[in-house]
């Protein structure tokens, strides 16, 4: 999956308490619930108001799965004609309380699109695209075909409304009060542990996974959080037109919602209410061009063209874009205490005891049978010439790849057969050679990725004791000051510190570090090299991967040599870099 | 957040209202405003272009007389997209102009479902061309049908097989949307009671490519008549001549589009010797001829009945606000329902409690691409 | 037995259909790394175009194919020009619904300017077709299936054996590497364009005959192709080919022996139970390790 290039940040202040910093939401939420009660609407207005508002929903769900996550769902429709059709079948055949099918529509939508999530969602990108359009021409063929259940094309008429909101206006005023709940959910959850989660997958799922994010599971969240909006709006559009028939719910309607998402700014749910608003009014504008037919289609194709063109991050993500910008420029950022690294020591003395491993693709054996044993406390190297399976090997450690054979155990754990989020929640650290950062995000906010670890003893309760503790990863490696600029901001060299700190905040128990040296100049080296000193004396132990020998040599105490996937020295710095063995390598490799 | 959504809403409402206000501001008074919701976009932009040609011929020719008390008539025309989100709303922006008096609905039937709710609201009597027989049995009082219900064109075509025809063992094709399987039902039923149940029911769904599958089993049934209901043209002239290829040669009675005039154009001679049942043909009687003439004058094309029933509906319909003397909805029901013996280009209108005009279709046979009336099959209940 | 090899045979040319407009899809999605949505109506102008040139101008048919595709050629410099170009740098999302909307603007401008109606196009032969003992062999079918097998070895050839076939693959693997080899990675883009509006244009214009020319008349069809694509596995020529043929033969018996309202239905299923158990097509590659 590739970062979507259509996202906003979103910013992270927090610095008033909750409730005072939304009540004017609430307040205004309010008022347009009693304007949705009160104000006197003739049945045309009504009508599209109750459209907008349904379909507001529905979009709230692909601003979680596209904007949050990054996953494209071509069925919106079919979840929510399934909504639609729950309550629909359920009232007006059934004879079921509105309430009962509204929570059922909710909940078989949920399993529905977890279920399809799961079957796919290891795949992405076109494939996803492909299966929730075949799901979606599936749902329409049932609705047409199976008519004992579903009244074939017909459809169903006379769906009842709660005894409550029997008046449109004040159906129209519940289901605004719906939209207003539900973007409030919405608007909140990329701040949540989840939401971050879901961006972080958005923008690198590789990075993601070893920042111990579980990857599958949460796209299958955003995708199941998606499917079940789509159902709740759905459900309100039954009550509110009190008639639902199969080609309500077609494909085309379902490019219809994804069109809505991405013109007003798939990031945001104001975004998604603009869009959608905009795309109900827009050909009711249009009327006036009816004489000639398809005309006004026409028009909407192009305008669908010219703003993806032109404003990439639709409506809402242009004018959202200058503010955050704005706003990251001048808000000062929290003063941090000086960070804490307090490694775990469940296991001995030993913490990373790799034995026997290797990793062949194919015949090729990149990894052969390799023992590394890294003491605890200290930094231990492993080095090795251009294709000595060094960084297989790293790959291994972190579980990209899966070892051909051979046993893993970090301080005290088996991790062989982890998946990547797993062993960092064990307590494993790491970096990249090619830097992997959430591209979309602050540094604060990658680093909040890291220090959310499952087990993460240094860090409290609450959003405040997350940002608390990025904070201080940021400033022990300098950067505090500038915690709320976008990582495009930074120089590389930077980027590498903030990976870093991104790894610290997590309190790992041992770090890996990627060829860290790579790509910086000389003055930085010089900075990585305090920065690693000063990471040892808290007592974390670091496994470092690099070329740069001056790097290896004054940083590690203890040095693993690799060559063609074997290991051919190991021990202590000074003398393994003496090795016969170890210099033919070199020389006879340059 | 708040302050751009409430703006938003309030902007959203104000551009809404404003040019709702201003058309009823010039508006009043000046003529009679019929609202007609039709398909000017969506798959069936093409019939729509045709019922918006009858509907002004009629509209003319009521201009022409006088007007309606007193006064001209106007059409209000709105495009439903062939959707049924299009045509609520397309109706309720209708509705929503208090000086239209009347409408005319789709020929649709879920078209039709969709708007009834609204219907109801608003309490004024619509002309509706959808042939679901529900649409006027389910306690809707302000629908009023300008064409023959499917019930009708089931027993036609099945009377016209096994009476006409002499053939009793029959293979049934239609669609599966909504028109095509109330058609098949009632075709099935009314042949079942007539003691010669289908020995086939094939469904198939619409904008198929291919049709070999279904002419297969239409073959392998042993049928010696074909029965069908096909709700598009080119589906129809797809399954024509792929019938005709792998030489399936029986009798065939068909709903209206086997001899509208788009499929006699798509499906040429695979079409010949095919019998049609018709809500309209141009020879039935002197006011379809009437009809034809004037239609033919005007956009120089053969009429068929996507723009007889909008012909018929706003001639009935001035009619009966000219009787009712007044545009107070109820009076106007009282004056269509009262509408009998009436000849209209669809056949002759006696409007029934439930509001259906007709009980009859007209049997039409497509002899070498030319359409030509064979007998009118009547129904008393 | 009849029914078995009639079936087949309506199968293998409505296969062959997909199987044409599949290979626009891939050829693009070579290039480019995008699904086209319009792919389908590349199609329907085409047959547009022919029913312009050859019945209400009433030119020769060989001379409104030839001015046909010339046509879809220039369509293809402005497609890529208007929709794709200025998206280049972003990610697939965008473009995937800038051509969305060009699917929406393409089909109602005809709409607009051609109204609605269908319209019939004849076909290359004057016979319709020939019986073959107990099976009946539509011409305009035999002659999709026939240029089906051209374009196969056309491409083959063409990918294969000509520098500029050569140029474009290298494009289509890896741009960097190609441009660093000073291969005009937009132009090589353009050529792309430009043959796949063409490639997609001929299927519009071969099945005009069979399925009418109207304005849905690629959408649905598409759809199909592009389950085809997947099927194949994705950016594949040969598996678009087989792909579409065996979607076309699926589709064919599953509403034969199956159910025939069902029918568009056994593609898709068909295509989801190759991405959970084969994700990688029947020619493709894995995807799991390209992720």
């Amino acid at each position: 999956m590739s970062a979507s290039d259509n996202m906003i940040p979103a910013p992270a202040v927090r610095s008033r308490p909750l409730i005072v910093r939304h009540l004017p939401y609430f307040i205004g939420a309010a008022v347009l619930v009693t304007l949705a009660a009160g104000m006197r609407f003739d049945g045309y207005i009504l009508n599209i108001l109750l459209q907008a508002t349904t379909f507001s929903i529905a979009v709230f769900g692909l601003s979680v799965v596209l904007g949050l996550c990054g996953q494209i769902n071509l069925a919106q429709a079919a979840f929510f004609g399934f909504g639609a059709y729950v309550v629909g079948l359920g009232t007006a055949d059934l004879h079921l309380n509105f309430w009962l099918c509204l929570v059922g529509a909710c909940a078989i939508t949920l399993v529905a699109g977890a279920f399809l999530g799961m079957s796919t969602l290891r795949l992405g990108g076109h494939y996803l695209a492909m299966v929730t359009i075949s799901f979606q021409q599936i749902v329409t063929l049932v609705m047409i075909n199976a008519i004992g259940i579903t009244h074939g094309p017909d459809g169903v008429a006379n769906i009842r409304r709660p005894e409550l909101f029997q008046n449109s206006q004040s159906y129209l005023a519940f289901c605004v009060a719906m939209l207003a709940i539900v973007g409030y959910l919405v608007w909140h959850l990329p701040d949540t542990k989840l939401g971050r989660a879901m961006r972080a997958v958005r923008d690198n799922e590789l990075a993601a996974g070893v920042n111990g994010i579980d990857v599958f599971r949460t796209k299958i969240y955003a995708f199941g959080i998606c499917a079940l909006l789509g159902g709740l709006a759905g459900g309100l559009f039954a009550g509110g037109f009190a008639y639902v028939s199969p080609d309500q719910f077609s494909f085309a309607e379902s490019i219809v919602f994804l069109t809505m998402s991405l013109l007003g700014g798939v990031a945001s749910p104001i975004g998604s209410v603009i869009g959608t608003g905009l795309l109900i009014l827009i050909p009711e504008w249009l009327r006036f061009l009816k004489s000639v037919p398809g005309l006004y289609l026409a028009i909407y194709g192009l305008f669908v063209i010219l703003i993806i063109r032109f404003m990439p991050d639709g409506i809402w993500g242009f004018v959202a874009d200058a503010f955050t910008r704005w706003r990251a420029h001048t808000k000062a950022p929290p003063a941090a205490a000086a960070l804490q690294l307090k490694p775990a020591t469940t296991g001995g003395d030993i913490v990373l005891e790799v034995t026997g491993l290797s990793k062949h693709f194919g015949g090729l054996k990149a990894v052969d049978g390799v023992d590394i044993a890294v003491k605890r406390g200290g930094v231990h190297a492993l080095i090795g010439p251009n294709g000595s399976g060094k960084t297989t090997t790293l790959n291994v450690l972190s579980g990209l790849y899966k070892a051909t054979s051979g046993r893993i155990v970090l301080d005290g754990t088996d991790i062989t057969t982890m998946a990547p989020h797993q062993r960092t929640a064990a307590g494993l650290g790491r970096t990249f050679q090619n830097i992997r950062l959430f591209r979309s995000m602050t540094a604060l906010e990658n680093v909040e990725i890291g220090a959310e670890r499952r087990g993460n003893t240094m860090v409290g309760k609450g959003d405040d004791a997350l940002t608390e503790r990025a904070m201080e990863a940021l400033t022990f490696v300098g950067l505090g000051s500038r915690a709320n600029e976008l990582i495009s901001s930074f120089s590389y060299g930077h980027q590498r510190l903030i990976e870093i700190a991104r790894a610290l905040a997590s309190n790992p128990t041992l770090l890996l570090l990627d060829e860290p040296a790579a790509g910086l100049n000389s003055t930085e080296k010089l900075e990585l090299h305090e920065l690693l000193k000063r990471i040892a004396a808290q007592g974390l132990t670091i496994l470092i991967i690099d070329h740069d020998m001056t790097l290896v040599s004054e940083a590690a105490q203890h040095i693993t040599v690799l060559n063609f996937g074997r290991r051919i020295a190991d021990g202590e710095s000074m003398a393994v870099l003496r090795h016969p063995d170890v210099v033919s390598a070199y020389l006879g490799s340059e | 957040m708040k302050l751009t959504r409430r703006e938003f809403s309030a902007g959203l409402a104000a551009g809404l209202a404003a040019p709702a206000l201003m058309r009823s501001a010039w508006a009043q008074g000046a003529t009679i405003k019929i609202g007609m919701c039709v398909p000017v976009t969506g798959p069936a932009a093409e019939q729509g272009l045709w019922a918006q040609n009858g509907a002004k011929l009629a509209l003319a020719a009521v201009n022409k007389a006088g007007g309606v008390l007193g006064k001209q008539v106007e059409l209000v025309i709105e495009d439903d997209q062939t959707t049924n989100p299009g045509i609520v709303l397309a109706f309720s922006k209708l509705a929503a102009q208090s000086d239209i008096v009347a409408f005319l609905g789709s020929i649709r039937s879920t078209q039709v479902q969709a708007m009834a709710p609204d219907v109801i609201k608003v309490g004024k009597p619509v002309m509706i061309g959808g042939t679901n027989p529900d649409l006027t049995h389910s306690g809707n009082p302000w629908l009023f049908r300008f064409r023959p219900n499917d019930n009708y064109s089931g027993r036609v075509i099945a009377d016209f097989g096994v009476n006409t025809l002499g053939k009793k063992k029959w293979a049934i094709v239609h669609s599966t949307d909504a028109f095509g399987t109330a058609g098949g039902k009632a075709l099935t039923e009314a042949l079942t009671k007539m003691g010669a149940p289908p020995v086939l029911d094939q469904g198939y769904a619409n904008q198929s490519q291919d049709f070999t599958p279904v002419v297969l089993a239409v073959k392998q049934s042993g049928a010696d008549v074909l029965g069908t209901y096909f709700t598009f043209e080119n589906d129809l002239g797809i399954f024509a001549r792929q019938l005709r290829q792998l030489g399936v040669n029986i009798p065939w009675v068909g709903s209206p589009s086997v001899v509208a005039v788009s499929s006699t154009k798509l499906a040429g001679p695979a079409l010949f010797g095919t019998y049609g049942v018709a809500d309209f043909a141009e020879d039935s009687s002197d006011a379809a001829k009437t009809f034809s003439k004037s239609y033919r004058d005007a956009y120089k094309t053969a009429p068929d009945n996507q723009s007889a029933w909008p012909y018929d509906a706003i001639t009935i319909l001035s009619a009966a606000i000219n009787k009712a003397g007044s545009t107070d909805p109820n009076k106007i029901r009282d004056a269509i329902l009262a509408t009998q013996k009436f000849a209209g280009a669809e056949g002759e209108y006696n409007f029934d409690k439930n509001g259906d005009g007709l009980h009859g279709y007209n049997v039409v046979k497509n002899d070498k691409g030319k359409i030509i009336y064979d007998k009118h099959i009547d129904f008393n209940d | 037995m009849d029914l078995v090899l009639q079936l087949l045979f309506t199968g293998i040319g409505i296969g062959a259909v997909y199987a044409l407009v599949a290979l626009g899809f891939v050829l693009i999605f070579r290039a480019t790394n995008v699904v086209n949505f319009a792919q389908g109506e590349f199609s329907m102008v085409a047959a547009y175009l022919m029913v312009v040139f050859s019945v209400d101008l009433g030119w020769p048919y060989w001379l409104s194919f030839l001015l046909a595709l010339a046509g879809m050629a220039l369509f293809g410099v402005i497609f890529n020009l208007g929709v794709y170009y200025p998206l280049r740098n972003r990610t697939y999302l965008p473009v995937i619904i800038a051509t969305i909307g060009a699917s929406i603007l393409l089909s109602n401008s005809v709409l607009a300017i051609y109204g609605p109606q269908p319209q019939v196009l004849q076909g290359w032969f004057d016979t319709p077709g020939i019986q073959l003992g107990p099976v009946y062999l539509d011409s305009q079918y035999l002659l999709i299936i026939a240029v089906t097998i051209l374009l196969v070895l056309f491409n083959f050839w063409f990918f294969e054996k000509t520098l500029l076939g050569k140029k474009l693959q290298a494009t289509s693997q890896d741009k960097e590497m190609a441009s660093l080899l000073g291969i005009s990675v937009s132009t090589m883009i353009m050529i792309t364009f430009i043959y796949s509006a063409v490639l997609g244009g001929l299927a519009g214009i071969l099945v005009a005959p069979v399925l009418f020319v109207s304005i849905q008349m690629g959408s649905t069809i598409a759809l199909k192709a592009f389950a085809a694509t997947i099927i194949g596995g994705f950016g594949d020529v040969a598996g678009a080919i087989v792909g579409g043929l065996a979607l076309g033969v699926i589709e064919t018996f599953g509403a034969a022996y199956i159910s025939v309202p069902y029918k568009d239905g056994f593609a898709f299923l068909v295509l989801i139970a190759f991405l959970v158990f084969r994700p990688q097509g029947i020619f493709g590659e894995r995807v799991a390790e390209k992720a």
